[in-house]
């Protein structure tokens, strides 16, 4: 054996390491919520959350809403449901199926890649959308982070 | 592999019919095996033994007894909607199930057009907005558990033609959506009526139920942390058992009512569902169906354990007697979110039949049962 140590306290050594990767990894990727540049609405966590569960139809503009999700693979979209949500990606997935198949609703069309996400907000007045924070350019309005 | 072929040919066609238009495709399922763990004494004939049972699925007769079946619950379903202007489009549901043979059928199929973004009518084939889980029922994914509680989702009529109206509006922080319908239905060689035909020893050589003139409304609030919905809608029954020789039992038609109020409540990491219904009959007895719901689920990471309780009982107003069907089940689970898309399920329910035995109220019958299997959406 090449250290004194037994067996269980090197799980916890890497249980706790493990763990403080993921939290280190969490603080660092922030997520954005982007519009249109055009797009002067107000926007408050409460609005953002309707909007993106289809409760909130339109803008403060008046004008629809298009809501433009990331792909379910990319870690920022487990960010986004459980900071902004407040539910988990499988709880909230849950939720658009209960709406999609009674008709009542679309969920967010989902992006391959967060390149597509900005694309499409850029060129759509009324598209809202959620990124990494670190993916959001000048082509895009950042009205929010979380 | 017929039935398979049946299915994408189906879905081909459906597909070739609107190239033109702009269509979304999706679609949900449930791969679900399971069976009850040992014999009961049969509650209608005294002194024999048989499988314990549990009707999983009323509607179609979905059961589950000793030998592992995947037939009584398992579904594939495929949901294409065709957006022909922008706020006018049409939704088929292609739905294949297991105690069906996957022979698959349109069960539903109906318009939307959406004149503002807060005002929606719908005209078609759907489910009746009933419990709070009726119109999502088969969507497994949707629900922590295996299936919303069988012995309270026991309608022989579960679907109809007719019409919504749907209106969202904001009432202070909450969401609001009132939604009205209309509509009727003429189930034709009803499964669940001609099932308890046979149960009670009949040869009837078909059963079709009429429900007619659904007339109601729901109305959801929602919050933060919290959904809740209120139901009401009445209808005229009617019945005509069809005996091998052509001729049809008397029957006297009555009407309904069904009130409910369910939902959900969500508290830090626990999740309280509930519904509770009443179903009023202005039949001769006052016959009255109470029925409730209780489940807490909790929600750690990917992981969703679960409990339920849900009870129903049968009542007679005008001859008030106890001797009724009485029943109340009890479910233990865990979900588990292995994929994005897809949940692996494992439950056990205890069924306890407290009906009158001697007046054959007690038709059930106690079960144990194990389920497990995947639910998916797409």
């Amino acid at each position: 054996m090449l250290w004194p140590v037994k067996k269980v306290t090197w799980k916890v050594i890497l249980a706790v390491s493990t763990i403080g990767l993921l939290n280190i990894s969490n603080a660092y990727a922030e997520v954005a919520i982007v519009v249109h540049p055009s797009n002067t609405s107000s926007f408050d966590q409460s609005t953002i959350k309707k909007i993106f569960l289809g409760k909130a139809k339109s803008f403060s503009n008046g004008r629809s809403a298009i809501l433009i999700s990331t792909s379910a693979k990319d870690p920022v979209t487990d960010e986004f449901n459980t900071k902004v949500i407040g539910k988990s990606s499988s709880q909230v997935k849950a939720y658009w199926s209960k709406i999609l198949f009674t008709g009542k609703g679309t969920p967010p069309q989902e992006m391959d890649s967060a390149s597509e996400v900005i694309a499409t907000v850029s060129s759509n007045p009324d598209a809202i959308a959620y990124v990494d924070a670190s993916a959001a350019s000048d082509a895009v309005k950042v009205v929010a982070t979380f | 592999m017929k039935k398979l072929i049946t299915v994408s040919s189906s879905i081909a066609m459906l597909v070739s019919t609107c190239v033109f238009a702009d269509m979304r495709i999706g679609g949900y399922g449930s791969i679900i095996a399971g069976k009850t763990l040992g014999t009961v004494d049969d509650p209608l004939n005294p002194g024999q033994t048989r499988d314990e049972i549990l009707t999983a699925d009323f509607y179609d007769v979905g059961q589950y007894k000793n030998d592992i079946t995947f037939k009584a619950e398992s579904i594939f379903a495929v949901q294409a909607t065709m957006d022909l202007a922008e706020n006018f489009s049409a939704t088929a549901q292609l739905v294949a199930k297991g105690v069906d043979d996957f022979e698959p059928e349109f069960d539903w199929y109906y318009v939307t057009y959406k004149p503002t973004d807060n005002l929606t009518l719908m005209a078609g084939r759907r489910n009746i907005p009933m419990y709070y889980f009726s119109e999502f029922s088969e969507v497994g994914y949707a629900y922590p558990w295996m299936r919303p509680p069988a012995n309270l989702y026991w309608w022989q009529v579960t679907q109809f033609n007719g019409v919504h109206a749907m209106y969202d509006f904001e009432l202070g922080d909450y969401s609001n959506t009132i939604t009205v319908f209309y509509g009727n239905e003429y189930s034709d060689d009803n499964v669940e009526m001609l099932y308890y035909n046979k149960l009670y020893g009949g040869s009837a050589r078909t059963v079709n139920e009429f429900w007619t003139d659904i007339a109601g409304m729901n109305w959801n609030i929602s919050g933060d942390n919290f959904d809740l919905r209120f139901v009401y809608f009445q209808n005229d029954r009617d019945r005509e058992t069809i005996q091998q020789d052509g001729s049809i039992d008397p029957y006297t038609p009555f009407s309904q009512t069904f009130i409910g109020l369910g939902g959900n409540i969500s508290l830090d990491k626990f999740t309280l569902l509930f519904d509770w219904n009443f179903v009023d009959y202005d039949d001769d007895v006052g016959t009255e169906f109470p029925t409730y719901l209780l489940s807490l689920v909790y929600n750690w990471e990917d992981y969703q354990p679960y409990i339920s309780y849900s009870k129903a009982d049968h009542e007679r107003t005008k001859v008030p007697t106890e001797d009724l069907e009485e029943h109340y089940m009890l479910g233990i689970g865990l979900r588990y979110n292995f994929l994005p898309t897809a949940a692996f399920k494992i439950q056990y329910d205890k069924f306890v039949d407290q009906g009158d035995k001697a007046g054959g109220w007690a038709y059930h019958g106690d079960s144990r049962t194990i389920t497990m299997g995947v639910d998916f959406v797409f």
